[in-house]
């Protein structure tokens, strides 16, 4: 396409030249062009290559709306070419054709689709033999998809960001009824944000002869404060939030009320051959002639049922554009003013005609016009015209898509020839030609009265509504005096009866009519089914061109009125969206305690567990376990939940959270726990520490604290006791010291007394420690005399130190996750998750004693405790032994014998040094839950014998423990 | 091949209602058409499949289409087996391709906990003669050489549980094929016909009222998924069920890079790349339970921020068009399946995120307990009774995102 001198509106800057390539080859372009607009001036008709059967596409909406125009830039696979600004340097590269965009190998479906390839081919074919399908699969899988995307990364490469913003009233369009709308709304004070997915503000205005309209009302709107984004595509109504992409940027606006402004879509009609290049819309004409100052043919056809149509024709002669001819549906058309004036300038306008053929190798080349019926047949020999564009322009569809998202309803109006908006969700308004008001003046006042309105239901803004009712009925009589422009509804389809030529319903899927009367005559005979089938309105552009035209199609397939066919179900997102722009800035908090850094330095193995990054071992995971049994070992424990339960209530809180009695524990005693859920099934454990008569301390495990949490919450505001629950997990740091020689450790430096008969085993005592204020509990969960001694964060790093310093001559080390694993084995304490799952009650986990069913207390899970009590378990938590030696992996299955059924799993299994045993704890029925009955454990390829084992490997009296 | 060359009905047009069928099915979708399917099959053809929208408008049509048999426990591995077994002959057995791509299907574990289980699966899979194995990351990377194993990510995969038959059908042809199958064996299938109430006579249901008129029924199915307790309710049988959205999405179709199924409990999500090039991806059901089908902007985002983890180079894929649908949760994430406390009324229900799967099993073993009035062995321990008995069956390591 040749570039027309300056036009007033244009969008490029004609001073700033750059380049950029296209395949390979260089292509030169203005600043503020489109990658389309830069090829299409550079001599580039064909932008694509259709989905499936490979024809050659060109510009069709000129604003980034359809398929046609889908490029690849760099690695983004689905850029439209029409609506995006072309950058200097960009590497733009065509999609779906192979060798090259001219040369198409797969076009060949095209010449032997109809045949072999019509629509639902692939349910029909390649059935028997089965074992070939496989092969056929692939070659599909060869052929499919648009463009491409890398192969691998390591890790995301754009930085994209979200922003959240509150306001007032979000008005979604600018064009002049959204425009209008937010400066009305604005200057009764409200707070308005408005996003447009063009490039600039103003809507179909800008290339309708109204610029300097809209950028002046545009102006207007952000002095009186409007927050203006441009380039903003709106993509869905989520319950009152709404996502907008601009950019980098995905904004969430949460809005007190809506005004979509959204605008409407011009329809293309649908006749054989209307995918040539140099069919297009009229609109699409329009912009790239007004705004990229691009001539969009030489001899241009026009095909309408409306004024607007009409418009269209004028405007491109006045572009330098020859009309060879206009086809009006309108049997009246000719008295219309716009006809009036075409005819004076010479241009032939066909009352009553549609376009039934076009024709062109490549590209258009000329277009058969007729009078058709109202079904669409031509009724009469059609008339050849020579062109290299055809203008189409059949009526228009309400961009309804976000207002139905909300709750919206639409309903269509025979008069309007659409699916219009009927029924409006609260908090939400409407405005311009989305409620069919085309004409400019009666877009700006629908756009008042929706800004009147809106500012009226949002608080912050000023009311007066005494005035403001007023000022509103005035504006409703002006609106009710403006009419719809007159228009005949185009037929689903129009042809000249001749055989030959696909006519497409939906070009991103290469949907054609033929393949819809297809679908009707098997079955497919609503719309939703029909849609399925076919794939119509599942492409890239979500239906913009083939929504409402495949309803219609269908309503004349079946003989069903419009209205009952309905439309499909409007889901967002409305634009397609990057998933870079969805999932904002890379964001996976890891969580570490305050002796993190201690680790490292120690040379720690870090691992995952749950949130948390923690000291798998420091390399020698047996010696580690080893010192704890023979001297004494230091493990870092701030990963466990810990929560402060205060208040008169407390007590009774836990009493009714936990199997067992707490209210009765004295302070500065301990108790072991499990939760329970509704059902009596273990959801976690560990200890509450009475310090006062009013407080509690309670840990839980480490994967569970935010759940503990939680679900202590939940009760709590259920239950409404006195009591207060505080997390201060991520504030407190804690460590457990453990083997023989940990008293003597402690004694060194701590400023109370840890003789055995002053802190006995389950006490707890607040003091100082290395000159800490401490909490510690005597609990020993890895079986050796121990202390958990929980401190402030902060000061962690220095009780650490010091501990290790001061143990330094009685064989202190530090010891990781896995030996504390093995040493918690050898006791049988279980690892909530690990042992246990979510069906493993008190009883089948074999720790009964936890369970207190004669407290008076009612607990969470006690009716299904004392159910379960009645019956025997379905399988049993127990320890066992290996003689063999060997390990068994856990998850290893329990088989009833050799063979036989499987019965039960390993949950864990470790090598014990100390023991110099392979030891592990598994679910296994009940009849084999004892001591020394024997098992067998099947594991991928090895069967191994195993005798159970029901009390603790090590220290089965708690000697050790108590010691 | 030969239905190339011709134009013949799916299925017949829908008829008049007759005044009383001997088995009345309610629910259009694939677990009701198989078991009327499987039911013309046994010789029983007066039967009528009420579809309160169009066939497939439910679970059927907003599934992911994943289909695999590696569950934890060996009823549920058997169970979903002898359906994958099913599924795969049906292409042939009803004349319809349904686009059975068995591309294998990859479980991934980011903890021990994780590996735990995978190795438990495998074993009692292995067992069941499931193929199922855990690999680790250098077998994964020939098998998904597009997804990042960095052990730098955030959760590095440390192994997963490898499923060579699952793979992803084509969900509608699903649908489609057991209809026609169905329709020409003499059923009839009702769309637009929802159920309002039912009528009852003791431990009997006596008739089913619709918003098209009331019918007698010889024996009621329920197989309405996401509304199987309203459904219930309406016999006056309680369901022990929560009902819940899961949400999915699907993106523009590009050339296809990942040719296996891949889901990741603890990312919350999982991710196949169909034949059309299209990703399709899905996560977790929302905790909160609702019949609202909505999206949720949180959810859309989390499940990108998820796949971008996995698949850094998506982050420019588009995504197109999102959807939610319902998942009747029972507590053990077991399905409720077979007879209730009704003399006449059978349910297929508690599908949660798994319903897809069993269709063709599901149809065939409700067939029978409809035909002979026995429970089959297959479904015994999915009886509602089980909740009662407090004997569960729990698939809640294996069931949650495993898709």
């Amino acid at each position: 396409m040749r570039r027309l001198p300056p036009q007033p509106d244009e969008l490029i800057d004609r001073t700033r030249p750059l380049t950029f390539t296209f395949d390979g080859a260089s292509v030169s372009a203005f600043e503020g062009d489109t990658i389309a607009s830069a090829l299409l001036a550079a001599g580039q008709h064909v932008l694509s290559r259709s989905f499936k059967y490979h024809r050659p596409r060109g510009e069709i909406c000129g604003c980034g709306q359809c398929a046609n125009s889908l490029v690849q830039v760099g690695d983004a696979p689905g850029v439209r070419a029409c609506g995006h600004a072309v950058q200097s340097g960009m590497p733009v590269v065509h999609q779906n054709a192979w060798p090259s965009l001219r040369f198409d190998a797969m076009s060949v479906t095209d010449r032997i689709g109809g045949l072999l390839t019509p629509v639902g081919f692939y349910y029909k074919t390649f059935i028997r033999p089965r074992r070939l399908w496989p092969l056929y699969e692939q070659a599909l899988r060869k052929a499919a998809g648009l463009g491409r995307l890398p192969r691998s990364r390591a890790e995301r490469q754009w930085r994209t960001e979200y922003r959240r913003r509150h306001c007032d009233v979000l008005v979604i369009g600018g064009g002049i009824a959204g425009l209008s709308a937010a400066l009305a709304a604005a200057e009764r004070g409200a707070d308005v944000v408005l996003c447009d997915e063009g490039p600039q503000l103003g809507g179909s205005l800008l290339w309708e002869g109204g610029a300097a309209r809209v950028r002046q009302l545009a102006a207007r709107a952000e002095q009186a404060g409007v927050e203006l984004l441009s380039g903003a595509s709106a993509l869905g109504y989520f319950d009152g939030l709404v996502a907008i992409w601009q950019g980098d940027v995905l904004h969430q606006v949460r809005a007190r009320t809506h005004i979509a402004a959204t605008g409407a879509i011009e329809q293309p009609f649908v006749f054989p051959e209307n995918d040539l290049p140099g069919v297009m819309l009229a609109s699409g004409a329009r912009r790239l002639a007004e705004l990229y100052a691009l001539a969009p043919g030489e001899r241009a056809v026009v095909a309408c049922i409306s004024d607007s149509g009409l418009n269209s024709a004028l405007a491109l002669k006045a572009k330098g554009i020859q009309i060879a001819a206009v086809a009006d549906l309108r049997t009246d058309a000719l008295r219309r003013p716009a006809a009036i004036a075409l005819a004076s300038a010479g241009v032939e306008v066909l009352p009553g005609a549609a376009v039934v053929r076009a024709a062109g190798k490549g590209h258009l080349e000329e277009v058969m016009l007729a009078a058709v019926t109202p079904d669409g047949r031509a009724r009469e020999a059609a008339q050849r015209i020579e062109c290299d564009l055809l203008a189409t322009s059949a009526g228009m569809m309400p961009s309804g898509s976000l207002l139905l998202q909300a709750g919206g309803q639409a309903r269509y109006e025979p008069a309007l020839h659409r699916f219009m908006p009927t029924v409006l969700p609260d908090g939400v308004h409407a405005a311009g030609s989305i409620c069919g008001y085309e004409d400019v003046d009666a877009a700006e006042l629908s756009g008042q009265i929706a800004g009147l309105q809106a500012s009226a239901g949002s608080a912050s803004a000023g009311t007066g509504t005494g005035t403001e009712s007023l000022e509103l009925r005035a504006l409703r009589e002006r609106l009710e005096s403006h009419s719809a422009e007159p228009l005949t509804p185009a037929p689903a389809y129009t042809r000249d009866g001749r055989r030959g030529g696909k006519a497409f319903v939906d070009l991103d899927e290469d949907v054609t009519v033929k393949d819809m009367a297809l679908a009707v005559k098997e079955g497919y005979d609503v719309i939703e089914l029909a849609k399925r089938y076919t794939t119509v309105t599942m492409g890239p552009s979500q239906g913009r061109f083939s929504a409402q035209g495949s309803a219609r199609l269908l309503g004349e397939l079946t003989a069903v009125p419009l209205e009952e066919v309905g439309l499909t179900t409007a889901r967002p997102p409305w634009v397609s969206v990057p998933l870079g722009v969805l999932a904002g800035r890379p964001f996976e908090p890891a969580k570490r305690s305050a002796l993190h850094a201690e680790h490292r330095r120690l040379g720690a193995s870090i691992r995952w567990a749950g949130d948390w990054r923690r000291a798998y071992d420091y390399g020698d995971p047996d010696g580690e376990a080893l010192a704890v049994h023979t001297r004494a070992g230091l493990i870092d424990v701030s990963t466990l939940g810990k929560l402060i339960v205060r208040g008169p209530e407390a007590g009774e809180l836990l009493d009714r959270l936990y199997p067992n009695v707490i209210s009765t524990l004295q302070p500065g005693r301990i108790r072991y726990g499990v939760l329970l859920s509704d059902s009596g099934r273990i959801t976690d454990d560990g200890t509450v520490c009475r310090l006062d008569e009013e407080t509690f301390y309670v840990t839980t495990t480490s994967t569970g604290a935010t759940a503990v949490e939680q679900w202590f919450s939940w009760w709590l505001a259920d239950w409404r006791l006195q009591a207060h629950i505080t997390d201060v997990t991520q504030g407190v740091a804690a460590m457990n010291l453990a083997g023989p020689n940990a008293r003597m450790v402690l004694a060194k430096i701590a400023d109370f007394d840890v003789g055995p008969e002053s802190f006995r085993y389950l006490d707890a005592r607040q003091g100082q420690v290395a000159g800490i204020e401490c909490l510690l509990l005597r609990i020993g969960f890895v079986g050796e005399l121990g202390y958990e001694i929980h401190c402030p964060g902060p000061n962690a790093g220095q009780l650490w130190a010091a501990l290790l310093q001061a143990g330094a001559d009685l064989g202190v080390r530090p010891f990781g996750l896995e030996p504390q694993r093995i040493l918690r084995l050898q006791k049988q304490h279980i690892l909530v998750g690990q042992d246990t799952d979510s069906e493993s009650t008190p009883y089948s986990a074999s720790m009964q004693w936890v369970v207190k069913l004669d407290k008076s207390h009612d607990f969470i899970g006690r009716w299904a405790l004392e159910d379960a009590a009645q019956r025997e378990p379905q399988s049993m938590l127990v320890g066992f032994t290996v003689p063999s030696g060997e390990v068994p992996t856990e998850g290893a299955v329990v088989l009833a014998e050799p063979g036989g059924a499987v019965v039960g799993q390993v949950t864990s299994a470790r090598r014990s040094a100390q023991l110099e045993q392979s030891i592990g704890m598994a679910w296994v029925p009940p009849g084999a839950a004892f001591d020394g009955a024997r098992i067998t454990i099947s594991d991928g390829q090895r069967t191994l014998e195993a005798l159970i084992t029901t009390k603790p490997f090590y220290d089965p009296d708690g000697a050790a423990l108590r010691s | 091949m030969r239905d190339l060359f011709r134009t013949r009905r799916m299925w017949r047009p829908r008829s008049e209602l007759k005044r009383s069928y001997e088995v009345v099915i309610i629910g259009g979708g694939a677990h009701g058409l198989a078991t009327a399917y499987y039911l013309q099959k046994m010789g029983i053809t007066d039967v009528a499949v009420l579809e309160k929208g169009y066939i497939g408008s439910g679970a059927a049509g907003r599934n992911t289409t994943i289909l695999r048999s590696n569950y934890k426990t060996p009823e549920g591995a058997r169970f979903y087996d002898a359906s994958l077994k099913l599924y795969d002959q049906l292409a042939v057995e009803l004349s319809f391709n349904l686009l059975f791509s068995k591309c294998g299907h990859l479980t991934l574990a980011h903890s021990d906990r994780a590996m735990f289980v995978m190795a438990n699966r495998a074993e009692v899979n292995r067992l069941n003669r499931i193929d199922s194995r855990l690999i680790g990351p250098e077998e994964i990377k020939q098998l998904a050489p597009a997804m990042s194993l960095s052990p730098d990510a955030t959760y590095p995969v440390m192994g997963a549980l490898y499923h060579p038959p699952g793979g992803i059908i084509r969900h509608d042809a699903v649908v489609w094929g057991f209809a026609r199958g169905a329709d020409e064996g003499g059923v009839e299938i009702h769309p637009g016909t929802e159920v309002t109430g039912m009528q009852r006579d003791g431990d009997r249901i006596t008739a089913v009222q619709t918003t098209r008129g009331t019918v007698a029924a010889g024996t009621v199915l329920s197989a309405t998924a996401g509304w199987s307790s309203l459904t219930a309710a309406m016999a006056g049988v309680a369901l022990p069920i929560t009902t819940h959205i899961l949400q999915a999405c699907v993106t523009e179709p590009v050339k296809p890079l990942l040719d296996v199924v891949i889901v990741s409990s603890q990312m919350h999500v999982y991710i196949s790349q169909s034949d059309r090039g299209e990703f399709v991806m899905g996560a977790e059901i929302e905790p909160w339970t609702t019949y609202r089908m909505l999206n949720t902007l949180n959810f859309l985002q989390e499940l990108a921020r998820h796949t971008l983890e996995l698949f850094p180079q998506l982050e420019h894929a588009r995504m197109l068009r999102a959807w939610a649908g319902l998942c009747d949760i029972s507590p053990d994430y077991s399905p409720i399946l077979g007879a209730t406390e009704l003399s006449n009324f059978h349910i297929s229900a508690g599908w949660g995120t798994y319903g897809f799967k069993a269709a063709p099993i599901v149809g065939k073993t409700l067939a029978e307990l409809i035909a002979t009035g026995r429970t089959p062995d297959l479904i015994a321990p999915f009886a509602l009774e089980r909740f009662y008995t407090d004997s569960l069956v729990s698939e809640l390591a294996a069931a949650a995102v495993s898709h």
